[in-house]
């Protein structure tokens, strides 16, 4: 749909590697300006979680070994090169929380995944409605269908998505109203701990294996089916939260697309053609309206991790939000430069996304 | 009586005939009468043009005869428009009921259903016997789509049959399909003809890219013999093993929907009229050629998955008509200018690919709406040059609309001025020029620089005081009387009709008429 009839692959591919070269220096600027956060946290709390109370080791020594460790007895320049060197290695730093592992990297690693599936998942049920929607009512502008969608997208911008997760909670979630007819989803967690006999690290002990980090994904590679369904049951509140303003995001984007492209000159050429209403509607307005949709969406799908924190810690989801919000309430510092640092890398690779899709919609955006 | 007499004889080539053609605007501001009855005949392979003042309702009046004046605000509120024999307006008044409480309070009640059907009558119409060429190519083509796809749109809206017919004769084409050829081919002497016969039969047959083959071959070889093993051998290596059933029934299903536009046509013209038993039998015709649809249910579902597999031929066949086009459009490289986005063609490439867009299914009528204003004066005289050939060629007629006198002199047969949204002079290009009657053309002729007026010393161009009239409270009477140097006092109070004053010559002023006489 979005796709014009043939690329010019070769010309594209060279768009696509140039742009990932220009990463380079984002991603360098971004490990700067977090090693410049790091300089302003006091030493003494960065080496908290380095040591280990239950040596025999005198403080004072332990304290000099990890500030060496960390280059933190060199100037700054040289400091950074040593934060740049973790972070080859992929050394986020440490952290102490219970329940969670010591290396900043791995809960990283387990959180990520839940928080790009209920982004993906957000973004592509919100794009798969806005999109049809924005086209049928940009079509119709000003008809009943335009008001009422009018009213829906404008009190999805004015909702605060952890407001709008509480008041879902409160309509929809499980034994949160009594006797509520409708309360039938499960309101926190990613899925029912008693339907697995051990806690969730402990998959791999019971022989299990988990992938893809997600249980959805997980429970259906080992066939477990009510698995699949509770973890099923448990993202509807969070997509569904995330959904409603993103969704209205884009649809106005859409709608505006569509009136605007259909007031163009071209479109009175489609029909002095004799193309039929409807294939002028998809073909000619549509493909021009998804030029700023497309745009946009980047900026929405982008924004959506600022929602995404709130959301998780109102769900209880654990993903990076949770994650985050976590590591605030208990100092964690290496936690919390850790999970930014990939919130940055996430905006840095959706813009990188938005821009080949960008020039995939425009023609007139050359390489 | 005998003008009477003249106009029924002319009628028959009169291609597109537009009776009483008003439009208005409904604003907030108040109801902007653009256009005011407006009559046009244009006959088949003339060039029509129309000039006057910008606002004076040029553009309006192309717009309105595609039907394609933006609703809201605008509305054509009544009229007809024949385009061959078929008037693009049929049923008007019952599309939208529009009740004028105040010139600020208009509600328009729209029949979607209705609206829907007129919508598919003008689908069938536009782009295959009227076309329009737009004054802007810039903006009048789509950005993101490419240029050859935006042609080849309209081969494959209005040409599907044609083309089916042409790649199954190509495809089953036997030795007595070329014996009968060649025969004809000889009984013919003149050259000009014999062209004419080949180049039908290669399209016939859709192998229009060896048209040149073919006449090289008539040429060389005398024997029939060796020419029928050669036209074969040109023809087989063409043959692209397109599936003929799948083809076949295709073609039969395109037919079909020809079939029931038909009848849908005549439903629409019956209910125009409203005789009850015209309706019930154009309604039975209708379910008739409804029910002929069942046996081609399985078709229409492979047509929804196969769609792409289905027109591969016939877009093949497409593809080759729209580098035939660009190469008639005088378009140096036509094969790269197909793939290439508007955007990367300069102005006068965009209008010729425009024109090439227009001419794609050979429509019988063509409005230029001030094609060449966004040009510079040679890309200009270029395109002017193309337009006039295109219609000494293909014998379409076309409307031409332009501010310009110059280019008028130069392109038309005939010409309408317009004044404040009425025709109030109409006369062959010679007549306006050299014995203009209404003021209005006479003062736009003197604010025209002429170099046997001014030879040898300086002289002061004239203007037409005054501007175009506000069109929301449009003067009583003629429009043009508050700007008339020879305004009387029934100009006020009558609005003069169009008459003739003898060999066409027609004008609406009561200079020229007896009070209240020739009127009727």
């Amino acid at each position: 749909m979005i796709l014009p009839s043939a690329v010019d692959w070769m010309e594209l591919r060279y768009f696509i590697l140039r742009r990932i070269l220009l990463l380079i220096p984002t991603i360098l600027g971004l490990s700067i300006f977090m090693f410049i956060l790091i300089e302003a946290v006091p030493k003494a709390i960065l080496v908290t979680p380095y040591i280990n109370p239950h040596v025999q080791i005198p403080y004072i020594i332990q304290e000099q070994n990890a500030l060496k460790l960390l280059g933190f007895n060199y100037p700054p320049p040289i400091a950074y090169l040593f934060y740049l060197d973790r972070l080859f290695h992929g050394d986020l730093g440490l952290m102490s929380m219970p329940g969670y592992p010591n290396s900043v990297s791995a809960a990283i690693i387990d959180a990520l995944p839940n928080t790009i599936q209920l982004t993906i998942f957000a973004s592509i049920v919100s794009i798969a409605i806005a999109i049809p929607l924005g086209t049928y009512i940009g079509a119709r502008p000003n008809s009943v269908a335009d008001q009422a969608s009018r009213v829906f997208s404008l009190t999805g911008y004015a909702i605060p998505a952890f407001w709008l997760a509480l008041l879902l909670q409160l309509a929809l979630g499980k034994g949160t109203i009594f006797g509520n007819p409708f309360g039938v989803l499960p309101i926190s967690g990613s899925y029912n701990p008693s339907l697995i006999p051990y806690p969730a690290p402990s998959w791999f002990v019971n022989g299990y294996t988990d992938p893809t980090h997600l249980v959805i994904f997980d429970s259906l590679i080992h066939g477990d089916i009510p698995l699949f369904f509770d973890a099923l049951e448990h993202i509807v509140l969070p997509v569904l939260t995330l959904t409603y303003g993103l969704l209205a995001g884009i649809l106005r984007f859409m709608r505006a697309g569509m009136v605007d492209a259909s007031n163009q000159e071209y479109v009175k050429t489609a029909r002095s053609k004799g193309v039929p209403e409807k294939l002028v509607i998809k073909k000619h307005i549509r493909k021009n309206a998804m030029i700023p949709t497309v745009t946009v969406m980047g900026l929405l799908v982008a924004g959506l991790l600022g929602g995404v924190v709130l959301v998780e810690y109102v769900f209880s989801y654990p993903g990076m939000g949770y994650l985050t919000t976590q590591g605030i309430l208990s100092y964690q510092v290496w936690l919390i430069i850790g999970t930014t640092l990939v919130f940055g890398l996430i905006l840095v690779m959706t813009n990188l996304v938005v821009d080949v899709v960008y020039a995939l919609t425009d023609p007139r955006i050359r390489y | 009586m005998m003008q009477n007499s003249e106009g029924t004889k002319s009628d028959s080539d009169v291609y597109l005939r537009v009776e009483k053609l008003k439009t208005q605007f409904f604003t907030s501001r108040g109801i902007v009468k653009a256009l005011d009855e407006v009559n046009l005949n244009i006959k088949k392979g003339e060039i029509f043009g129309l000039v006057g003042e910008s606002g004076c309702g040029k553009s309006v009046t192309a717009q309105s005869i595609m039907y394609l004046v933006p609703d809201p605000p605008g509305r054509i509120v009544s009229g007809k428009i024949y385009v061959g024999n078929v008037n693009m307006l049929i049923g008007l008044d019952r599309l939208a009921k529009i009740t004028i409480k105040s010139e600020t309070n208009v509600k328009i009640k729209r029949n979607k259903r209705l609206i829907k059907r007129h919508n598919y009558l003008l689908s069938k119409i536009r782009g295959d016997r009227i076309s329009m060429i737009f004054q802007e190519p810039t903006l009048a083509l789509n950005p993101v789509l490419r240029v050859g796809d935006q042609i080849s749109e309209n081969i494959m809206l209005h040409l599907k049959i044609e083309m089916a017919n042409a790649i199954l004769r190509r495809e089953m084409a036997t030795r007595k399909d070329y014996e009968s050829f060649v025969q004809k081919v000889f009984s013919i002497g003149d050259k000009d003809q014999r062209g004419k016969e080949i180049l039908d039969w290669c399209e016939n047959y859709s192998i229009s890219d060896a048209e040149e083959l073919v006449g090289n071959i008539f040429l060389t070889y005398q024997d029939p013999e060796t020419i029928i093993k050669s036209l074969e051998f040109i023809v087989n290596e063409r043959k692209s093993g397109t599936d003929i059933n799948r083809l076949s029934r295709a073609r039969d299903y395109y037919v079909y929907q020809q079939k029931l536009f038909e009848a849908t046509l005549k439903l629409m013209e019956a209910e125009a009229n409203g005789r009850q038993d015209e309706i019930e039998s154009a309604k039975y015709e209708l379910n008739e050629a409804k029910r002929e649809g069942g046996t081609f249910l399985s078709f229409r579902v492979i047509n929804i998955f196969m769609r792409r597999r289905i027109e591969a031929p016939l877009r093949d066949a497409a593809k080759r008509r729209v580098i035939e086009l660009l190469t008639l459009v005088n378009i140096s490289e036509p094969e790269r200018a197909a793939i290439s986005y508007p955007h990367e063609l300069s102005g006068g490439m965009q209008q010729r690919v425009m024109i090439a867009m227009a001419l794609a299914s050979s429509p019988q009528m063509l409005i230029a709406d001030e094609p060449t204003t966004a040009l510079d004066v040679t890309t200009q005289a270029q395109i002017l040059d193309l337009i006039r050939n295109l219609n000494r060629q293909m014998g379409s007629s076309v409307l031409f609309i332009t501010h310009d006198l110059a280019v008028i002199a130069q392109m038309c047969n005939r010409v309408g001025v317009m004044y404040a949204g009425n025709i109030v002079e109409e006369a062959d290009v010679n007549t306006i020029f050299d014995n203009p009657k209404h003021p209005y053309t006479i003062g736009l002729l003197r604010a025209l620089p002429r170099a046997d007026r001014i030879a040898g010393k300086m002289v002061k161009l004239d203007t037409v005081a005054g501007t175009v009239p506000n069109l929301i409270t449009p003067p009583s009477g003629c429009r043009f009387h508050p700007r008339c140097k020879f305004k009387m006092d029934i100009c006020e109070q009558k609005k003069p009709e169009l008459d003739d004053l003898g060999g066409g010559h027609k004008v609406a002023c009561f200079l020229y008429q007896e009070p209240g006489g020739s009127t009727q």
